[in-house]
C-alpha cells in the first residue's frame, strides 16, 4: 500500500483495465467504489435506453448503465465474467456500468498515457479522453464525467 | 461567560417575539382601541429591544427603540393607530428580520442602518405627538416614564461589602502601586431578561481599564444570575471615575451606575463602622430594598425573601426547555434509515419465514412466526414513534399569511380576508419545511387573478370585501390543504383561446377539450393569464412551479372552479416521505409496489365485462364507471401471448376520481421503505416514484397511481 501511494505521488494513475467487446478500455481506480458481479436488475420503465435498470446493493438502489449501448455497440451478452463497476462520484451519487470481464490494475505515468483530441462526430470518443500504453497493449481511458454528464443532459 | 452562548436562545426568543408583535399588529390594525393588545405590543418591543442591546447588536438595538417611542405615545393616548403607521411597523418587522437572518448566519446582524424606516418612524411620531423626540434620549429614561429616577434608589450599596483578609490586602497592595480604588454599584433594570449577560459585558467593559478585586455578590452568583438586580465590585484602576462610569453605562438596560474613588483606610475603617451600625441601618435598608427588590449585600430577611422571588421568576421562566430538546433534523434522518434498515431486515425475515414453510411443520418454526409477528409489531411501532417526531404542525409556515395578505390587500388595493383552520395539522418535517412556497404562490394567486375589484364585486352582488379561505386537514394517509376564494373563478373561455393564440391547441381541438384539460393549461410553464405583468403575479411562472413543487413532495394539486364563484385550489400530500404501507403486485413477473392510501378495492372481473366509452375501456361497477389502465401496456412489458379469462383489476383512487389497474398478480400488503432512483435515471413521467428492497434482497419499482389520472 505504502507503494501505491509513493507511485500517486509521482503523478502516475492507477486504472482498473476491463474489456467491452474486443477493446480494452481504463477506470481511474480512484472513481471506483466496487465490482460486483452480475446480478438481477430490475428494470426501470420509461427511462433512458442505456439504463439496465436498477440494483440492490447492500441496501442501496444503484442505477446500471450499459455502456455499450450507450456507446451504441451491440447489446450486452451476459457471461459469468461480466461484472458491474460501481462508480461513486462525488455529488452525483453511484452507478454501476456493465462491462464484459475485468482484467487487471494498471499504473499509468503521464508519459505513458496520450491524450485523444475531441472528435465531435464520433459519440464514442467522447467518453475517452486518452490512450495509455501499457506493454504492447492500448487502453482506451474513460473520462467517468463525461459518462455521467451525457447522462444528465439526454 | 461569553455571550454567544446565548445566540441560540436570542434567535428563538427574537423569532417568537417578531411572531407576537406581527399578529398582533394585525389584530390592532381591526381593533385600534384595544389595550391590551398594544401593552402586549409594547412588552414584545421593549424585549426585543432588550434581547438586541444585550447580545450587542447596536442597529437592531436602535430600531426596536424607536418602535418602542412610538408605542409608548400610542399607550399613552398621544398618538392613534392608523395604517399608515401599521404599514411602517410591518417594515420594521420585516427589517428586524433581516438582521435576524444575518445574526442567524454569521452572528451579526449586518451592515444595513434601516434608516428610511427609522425616520418614518420617527416622522409618525412628531406627526402624532407634535414634537420631535430627541433620538440620542436615554432608553432608561424613555422605557420608565412612570417611575421617576428616584436618587435614593441607587444607594452606595458597595460600601456594605464586606472583605476577606485576601481581599484587604489586596486591595492595600493595589492603592500602594499607586493605582485608584473605586467601589462601584450597577443597577440593572428590574425588566432585565439576562441579567448574567448584562452583568459581563459591564465587567468586560470595566476590565479595560483596571482589575475587579472585589465582586458583591461573587463573581459566580453573578454569573449564575444568582443575584437581584443590582451588583457591587471595587475596582483597581489608573484611569478616571467618569469614563469607567460612561462605559458602563453604555451597556444596556443598566439604569444607573453608582461609584466613587475609595481609600483603603476608609474602606477599611467604614467596615469597622458599619458593624457597629448594623443594627440600626438594617432596619431603614430593609423598607428601601424592599421597594426596589434588591438583595443587600448583609444577610437578612428580605434577601431571602428577594431571593426566593428571584427563584420563582426563574422557574416561571424556563419549565418548557426542560420539557423538550431540541434535535437536530439529520439526527432524525439518520434514526428514520436505521429503522428503514431494521424493517428491510424484518422484511427478509418474514420472507424466509413464509418459504420454509413448506418444510417440516415443527413447533420450532410455530415459535419462528410468532417471534417474526412480535417483531414485526416493535418495528411499526418504532417506525410510528419516529415518524410521529418528524411531525411538526403546518403552523410555522401559514401563520406569516394574513401578514402577506394583508399587505397585498393594500398593493393590490383590494379588500380581503384570510380566514385559516386546521393550523395544527402535521406533517412531516420536510415537507412542512417546502409546502411554504407553494402554498403562498396559491393565496397570491387567489388575491391577484381570483377576486374581483371592490366595484365588480359589487355589481355582482358579493361582499365588498372578498374572503380566502385556508383550510388543512388529514384525510387517511394525506394530509390536504385547501386554498379557495369567492371570486371570479377560472374563466375557461379565456384560457382556451389563450391557449389557441399561443399556437398549443388548434380551435377544434379547443372545442372538444374538457373543463379540467383547459384548466390543466394554467399548470404549463410560463402560461400566464394575468393581462398585466404586476409584481404579485403574472410572470407566468407560477402554478407550474407550485405543481412542481408539491410533485417532488409527492404530492399533487387539483383545482376545481365555478366561473364567478370562485375557484378552490386542494394541495394532496403525503403525510410522511419515507416508510408506507404498499400492496405488492406483479406484472409480467416484475413487482411493483402501489401504495394501500390510494387503493378503494381490488376487484376480480370477466374480460367480456370490459365495455367502452369513447374507445377507452371501462368497467362498470357499483353503480360507477371507472376507466381501465392495463399496467403491462403502460409500463411498456411484453405483450400477453392470449388475453385471460379473468382479470385482477386495482381500483385506486385520486380525490373523487377513480381508475382500475388491471395487473397480473397480488403478492400481499408489505411496509416498504421508500429509496429514491437517484438522479440518473430520467424518470420525467414520474409512473415510478421510487424502489424499494424487497425481502429477498430483490427491487421492487413503486408506481405512483396519481400520476395515472
Amino acid at each position: 500500500m505504502a507503494n501505491n501511494i509513493s507511485v500517486v505521488e509521482n503523478g502516475k494513475k492507477q486504472f482498473i483495465v476491463v474489456k467491452i467487446g474486443s477493446e480494452q478500455y481504463g477506470i481511474d481506480i480512484s472513481y471506483v467504489d466496487n465490482i460486483v458481479r452480475m446480478q438481477k436488475i430490475t428494470r426501470v420503465p420509461k427511462a433512458q435506453s442505456y439504463f439496465k435498470g436498477i440494483i440492490n446493493l447492500r441496501g442501496e438502489i444503484v442505477p446500471v448503465m450499459s455502456i455499450r449501448t450507450k456507446m451504441d455497440l451491440e447489446p450486452d451478452v451476459f457471461t459469468d465474467v461480466t461484472r458491474i463497476i460501481i462508480l461513486k462520484l462525488e455529488e452525483h451519487g453511484v452507478l454501476g456500468l456493465i462491462v464484459d470481464e475485468v482484467k487487471e490494475v494498471v499504473t499509468l505515468g503521464p508519459d505513458e498515457i496520450d491524450k485523444v483530441a475531441y472528435d465531435a462526430k464520433n459519440n464514442k470518443s467522447n467518453f475517452i479522453n486518452g490512450v495509455g500504453k501499457h506493454g504492447d497493449e492500448l487502453i482506451s481511458l474513460f473520462d467517468t464525467n463525461s459518462i455521467i454528464d451525457e447522462t444528465e443532459t439526454v | 461567560m461569553d455571550v454567544s452562548q446565548y445566540l441560540e436562545i436570542f434567535i428563538d426568543e427574537t423569532n417568537g417575539h417578531l411572531q407576537n408583535l406581527s399578529d398582533c399588529i394585525m389584530s390592532l390594525e381591526k381593533d385600534p382601541e384595544n389595550m391590551d393588545t398594544i401593552n402586549e405590543i409594547f412588552r414584545a418591543a421593549h424585549s426585543l429591544k432588550g434581547m438586541a442591546g444585550t447580545m450587542g447588536f447596536k442597529r437592531m438595538q436602535r430600531l426596536t427603540h424607536d418602535m418602542e417611542n412610538v408605542f409608548q405615545e400610542v399607550r399613552s393616548g398621544n398618538m392613534s393607530v392608523t395604517s399608515g403607521l401599521v404599514d411602517v411597523l410591518f417594515q420594521c418587522l420585516d427589517a428586524i428580520d433581516a438582521y435576524l437572518e444575518n445574526v442567524k448566519e454569521s452572528s451579526e446582524e449586518g451592515t444595513d442602518d434601516n434608516e428610511a424606516i427609522i425616520q418614518e418612524l420617527n416622522d409618525i411620531l412628531a406627526a402624532g405627538t407634535g414634537n420631535v423626540p430627541a433620538k440620542e434620549e436615554k432608553p432608561a429614561e424613555k422605557d420608565k416614564p412612570a417611575e421617576n429616577a428616584d436618587e435614593d434608589r441607587f444607594q452606595k450599596k458597595y460600601l456594605d461589602i464586606e472583605f476577606s483578609e485576601k481581599e484587604k490586602e489586596e486591595l492595600r497592595v493595589s492603592e500602594e502601586k499607586g493605582m485608584k480604588l473605586y467601589g462601584m454599584t450597577v443597577y440593572i433594570q428590574e425588566d432585565c431578561l439576562l441579567k448574567a449577560a448584562r452583568a459581563f459585558l459591564v465587567f468586560k467593559a470595566v476590565e479595560d481599564f483596571g482589575n475587579i478585586i472585589v465582586y458583591n455578590p461573587t463573581s459566580q452568583d453573578i454569573e449564575d444570575e444568582k443575584f437581584g438586580f443590582d451588583f457591587s465590585f471595587y475596582l483597581a484602576s489608573e484611569a478616571e471615575l467618569d469614563k469607567i462610569v460612561e462605559v458602563s453605562k453604555a451597556v444596556s438596560e443598566i439604569e444607573e451606575v453608582v461609584g466613587e474613588k475609595v481609600e483603603y483606610k476608609e474602606l477599611t475603617a467604614a467596615a469597622a463602622k458599619k458593624e457597629e451600625e448594623a443594627a440600626a441601618a438594617a432596619k431603614e435598608q430593609e423598607q428601601k430594598k424592599e421597594a426596589v427588590a434588591a438583595i443587600p449585600a448583609a444577610g437578612s430577611k428580605p434577601q431571602a425573601q428577594a431571593q426566593a422571588q428571584n427563584g420563582k421568576k426563574q422557574a416561571a421562566g424556563k419549565p418548557v426547555t426542560n420539557r423538550t430538546v431540541r434535535v437536530d433534523i439529520e439526527k432524525l434522518d439518520a434514526l428514520m434509515n436505521q429503522v428503514s434498515e431494521l424493517i428491510i431486515a424484518k422484511n427478509s425475515l418474514v420472507s424466509i419465514g413464509s418459504t420454509s414453510d413448506g418444510g417440516v411443520g415443527s413447533s420450532n418454526s410455530q415459535a419462528f412466526h410468532e417471534q417474526i409477528e412480535y417483531l414485526e409489531r416493535i418495528t411499526t411501532g418504532l417506525h410510528e414513534s419516529v415518524m410521529k417526531v418528524r411531525m411538526v404542525p403546518i403552523e410555522s409556515v401559514v401563520q406569516k399569511f394574513p401578514r402577506m395578505i394583508r399587505d397585498l390587500s393594500k398593493k393590490l388595493d383590494k379588500k380581503m380576508e384570510l380566514y385559516m383552520t386546521g393550523e395544527d395539522t402535521e406533517l412531516d418535517r420536510t415537507v412542512v419545511d417546502q409546502i411554504g412556497d407553494p402554498l403562498q404562490h396559491l393565496l397570491r394567486n387567489s388575491a391577484d387573478h381570483g377576486l374581483e375589484s371592490a366595484e365588480v364585486r359589487k355589481k355582482r352582488g358579493k361582499p365588498e370585501t372578498g374572503s380566502i379561505h385556508l383550510n388543512a386537514f388529514q384525510e387517511g394517509n394525506n394530509v390536504i390543504i385547501e386554498v379557495s376564494d369567492d371570486g371570479n373563478g377560472i374563466d375557461t373561455e379565456n384560457v382556451k383561446n389563450k391557449a389557441i393564440e399561443r399556437g398549443l391547441i388548434t380551435p377544434e381541438q379547443g372545442a372538444a377539450l374538457s373543463q379540467k384539460e383547459i384548466i390543466d393549461f394554467l399548470f404549463m410553464p410560463s402560461f400566464s393569464m394575468a393581462k398585466q405583468i404586476s409584481d404579485v403575479s403574472g410572470r407566468g411562472v407560477g402554478l407550474d412551479v407550485v405543481k412542481s413543487n408539491i410533485e417532488a413532495l409527492g404530492g399533487d394539486v387539483e383545482v376545481k372552479s365555478i366561473l364567478g364563484e370562485g375557484s378552490k385550489f386542494t394541495v394532496r400530500l403525503p403525510l410522511t416521505l419515507a416508510i408506507i404501507q404498499a400492496l405488492m403486485v406483479e406484472v409480467r413477473g416484475e413487482k411493483y409496489a402501489i401504495s394501500l392510501g390510494s387503493i378503494e378495492t381490488i376487484e376480480e372481473i370477466l374480460a367480456d365485462e370490459i365495455k367502452f366509452v369513447q374507445a377507452k375501456e371501462v368497467i362498470h361497477i357499483r353503480g360507477m364507471v371507472i376507466p381501465l389502465i392495463r399496467l403491462d401496456q403502460l409500463l411498456d412489458c411484453e405483450p400477453e401471448e392470449e388475453e385471460k379469462e379473468s382479470l385482477t383489476v386495482i381500483i385506486v383512487r385520486k380525490g373523487d376520481k377513480f381508475a382500475g389497474l388491471i395487473v397480473d398478480e397480488l403478492n400481499g400488503q408489505q411496509e416498504i421503505v421508500i429509496k429514491s432512483l437517484g438522479k440518473y435515471i430520467n424518470n420525467s413521467t414520474k409512473i415510478i416514484s421510487g424502489a424499494t428492497v424487497l425481502g429477498d434482497g430483490e427491487v421492487a419499482l413503486i408506481l405512483d397511481v396519481n400520476t395515472l389520472f
